[in-house]
């Protein structure tokens, strides 16, 4: 019986060209685009900041400054001439100049004269500037610190007597060292890494639409009617939906894997690499793909049409993606969406795989989520059960 | 095979089946009456186990229905109106997994499956999907799924709806053949010929009762009728209006039927008088309805007035 209930299920997704593109393909291209437009966003030796300088004092000071900020591959120097016109007709978001005089701060305590003019283009955020002026200040503050440097130097050399100076060094790399948790020393995350996660947990739940399409068909045409005449019990029907789509989302996230492993590096961005147990990607995966087959249960045995299967799946999937943190990462969001996000599965589901693909995570790292899924999953589908029978009760 | 007594269905306040009762023979094809809403849907669920009845008593194959649906179920098939199959799938795929959803032996399934097949003319068309079949083959796919279990007893919900004439003698000829397989069948439909066509027995039921039921012969043929139904040999219409218009209580039926509104000895003989006068053979008279569709819109309208 429940042999011919798997082959059935099968054969009609098979057979579903929309289907088989919202479950495949979607999620393949979702991939592919979101992490080649992610790709420099989180890539530091990509540069940021768009910017030109004029400089109108053209002394060694401001030569220096300029060449500190040249260093700077956050930022990239556009070549404009000095009668320029606004950032953005100049094609950049920061035009700085350097006034006459400018040498002067360096050696003279009052430097209201000789302040750098900064010119922001009119869509610039706060944020944005603020980074702008900080890597000013960084450069102007290493040139200064060389002045000095070299002066304790040249004072050295006057008075021979004099102790060597310490040398005060004004370096990022020799101050700081950043290390990205559970990952090796030196070892960054890539934009793929960061992304294909979250396009996995959507492009699973997409199960929803062509599973509730094909359980209302077979309730408009009384097939479901026609199999309770054969004697086909309810576990036997939800479990003949289940484990075909369990197979299928499995099949869905090996793919979408592939495709950041292979298709997304021939495009230019770094390659997916999974760095946890395999155990706690197939835990998870499970775990996130009975979660959304639940729901997909639930929304078809609670709506009356194909067309309202579409929609209301369509727009829960989106909902629970945004709340949940696929289309936009809880890191930017706000306090209260951040804990908002707990609510949806898919943040759930998007944390485990997470843990595997960027923390390195071992499946007890993600029972916690694997739990919460699971009891959403089986929670849906009594929920389902309770609405079909009342249903059936009903029209009986 | 089926047994009724007393079957009250309550939806609510609404009463769906109103103490009906009804019995059903092995190998019989019964024929089940009635205007939208008069109960045979109900009924027919309740016999399937889909629907729970109110009070009353159901037996099939001399045991409880609510007591033994699982093993009653399988020795039963329902053929509903609508095409209850997967259109994405083919032909025998349908059949595979219908027969393979019922726990059917595989020896077994496979010669259910070839009686299916053969019966309902399907071989040419086995590896097509049910999607580009005609109406009339999907229908008799809907039928060749019914058969999968070798049931004892089908129903038949309106099974030639929206089909070409040719495609519904066909699947006539299909249902009368399980009367040779000694099968039972229960037959709703809104075609009165077809009935009259395929049924042994028949019960018009009205307003959740059954008004009338008997053998076709006894629906037609019936004595304390107050029609009277002369049976002609082939006469020209034109010359049976003429006749018509000379008595006011008789009417044409067809070319080979009048219709007396009187049932007095002294109206049949002067209609005799009249028809022999005229030089039309008659073949024979009887007391009763022409057609069974005459005597459901008789008995239903009534039933309707009564209301």
């Amino acid at each position: 019986m429940f042999k011919a209930m798997l082959i059935k299920e099968f054969l009609l997704v098979s057979r579903d060209k929309h289907a088989l593109a919202a479950l495949f393909i979607m999620p393949a291209v979702f991939i592919l685009i979101m992490s080649l437009a992610l790709k420099d966003v989180f890539n530091e030796d990509k540069a940021l900041i768009e910017y030109a300088v004029v400089d109108k004092d053209n002394s060694l000071e401001s030569f220096s400054v300029m060449k500190k900020l040249r260093l700077n591959k956050m930022m990239h120097e556009h070549n404009i001439s000095d009668d320029f016109k606004r950032p953005k007709e100049e094609g950049v978001q920061f035009i700085v100049v350097i006034p006459k005089g400018f040498k002067n701060q360096f050696s003279q305590a009052d430097a209201n004269n000789s302040a750098l003019n900064i010119e922001v283009a009119a869509d610039i955020g706060q944020n944005h500037l603020m980074l702008f002026k900080t890597q000013i200040l960084s450069a102007v503050m290493q040139v200064r610190l060389d002045a000095i440097n070299l002066a304790q130097e040249m004072q050295r050399h006057r008075d021979k007597n004099a102790p060597k100076a310490q040398k005060i060094e004004f370096d990022e790399k020799k101050m700081m060292k950043v290390h990205y948790a559970a990952l090796e020393a030196g070892e960054k995350p890539t934009s793929t890494q960061q992304s294909v996660p979250s396009w996995i947990v959507f492009g699973l739940f997409f199960v929803i639409i062509p599973m509730s399409t094909i359980f209302i068909s077979e309730r408009k045409q009384n097939t479901l009617m026609r199999l309770s005449t054969m004697n086909v019990t309810l576990p036997v029907l939800f479990g003949g939906k289940i484990i075909p789509y369990m197979l299928i989302n499995q099949l869905q996230v090996w793919v979408m894997i592939a495709v950041g492993m292979f298709i997304v590096p021939l495009f230019g961005a770094a390659p997916l690499t999974i760095g946890g147990d395999i155990s706690a990607l197939v835990a998870i995966s499970l775990a996130l793909s009975l979660s959304a087959i639940g729901l997909s249960i639930l929304i078809a045995v609670s709506v009356d049409s194909v067309e309202q299967a579409t929609t209301i799946g369509g727009i829960i999937n989106i909902l629970l993606g945004a709340i949940g943190g696929v289309m936009v990462p809880k890191f930017v969001m706000p306090d209260f969406m951040r804990e908002f996000a707990n609510v949806s599965p898919m943040s759930w589901g998007l944390e485990g795989f997470l843990d595997v693909f960027l923390r390195r995570g071992t499946l007890s790292d993600v029972l916690y989520e694997v739990f919460g899924l699971v009891m959403f999953g089986l929670v849906s589908l009594l929920i389902a059960a309770i609405i079909f029978k009342y249903k059936i009760r009903r029209v009986a | 095979m089926i047994k009724i007594t007393n079957l009250l269905k309550r939806y609510g306040d609404k009463v769906a089946l109103n103490h009906l009762s009804l019995e059903i023979g092995p190998g019989t094809i019964f024929g089940l009456l009635g205007p939208n809403g008069a109960g045979k849907t109900t009924l027919i669920s309740i016999l399937n186990g889909l629907t729970q009845y109110t009070e009353g008593e159901v037996s099939v194959f001399g045991m409880p229905l609510d007591k033994n649906l699982v093993a009653i179920r399988k020795r039963c098939a329902l053929i509903p109106q609508t095409l209850a199959f997967y259109e994405n799938l083919t032909v025998i795929e349908n059949l595979n997994f219908f027969g393979g959803i019922q726990n059917i032996e595989k020896a077994q399934l496979k010669k259910n499956i070839s009686y299916a097949v053969e019966t309902n003319r399907l071989s040419s068309m086995l590896h097509q999907r049910a999607s580009t079949l005609s109406g009339g083959q999907k229908r008799r796919l809907n039928i060749a799924i019914g058969l999968l279990n070798d049931p004892d007893i089908l129903f038949f919900d309106e099974p030639t709806v929206g089909i070409d004439p040719e495609s519904r003698n066909e699947i006539l000829e299909t249902i009368l053949s399980f009367k040779k397989a000694n099968k039972t069948v229960v037959y709703t439909s809104h075609y009165m010929p077809e009935i009259e066509k395929i049924c042994d027995e028949v019960a018009i039921i009205n307003a959740g009762e059954i008004i009338k039921s008997g053998t076709m012969e006894q629906m037609l043929n019936n004595a304390s009728a107050s029609q009277v139904i002369f049976e002609i040999y082939e006469t020209p219409l034109e010359t049976l209006e003429m006749l018509s218009a000379q008595g006011s209580a008789l009417s044409v039926v067809d070319s080979m039927h009048l219709l007396l509104d009187e049932k007095s000895s002294q109206a049949v003989a002067k209609t005799l008088d009249l028809l022999e006068n005229a030089g039309i053979m008659v073949k024979n008279v009887r007391y009763g309805t022409t057609t069974l569709e005459s005597l459901f819109i008789n008995l239903t309208s009534k039933g309707r007035r009564d209301v």
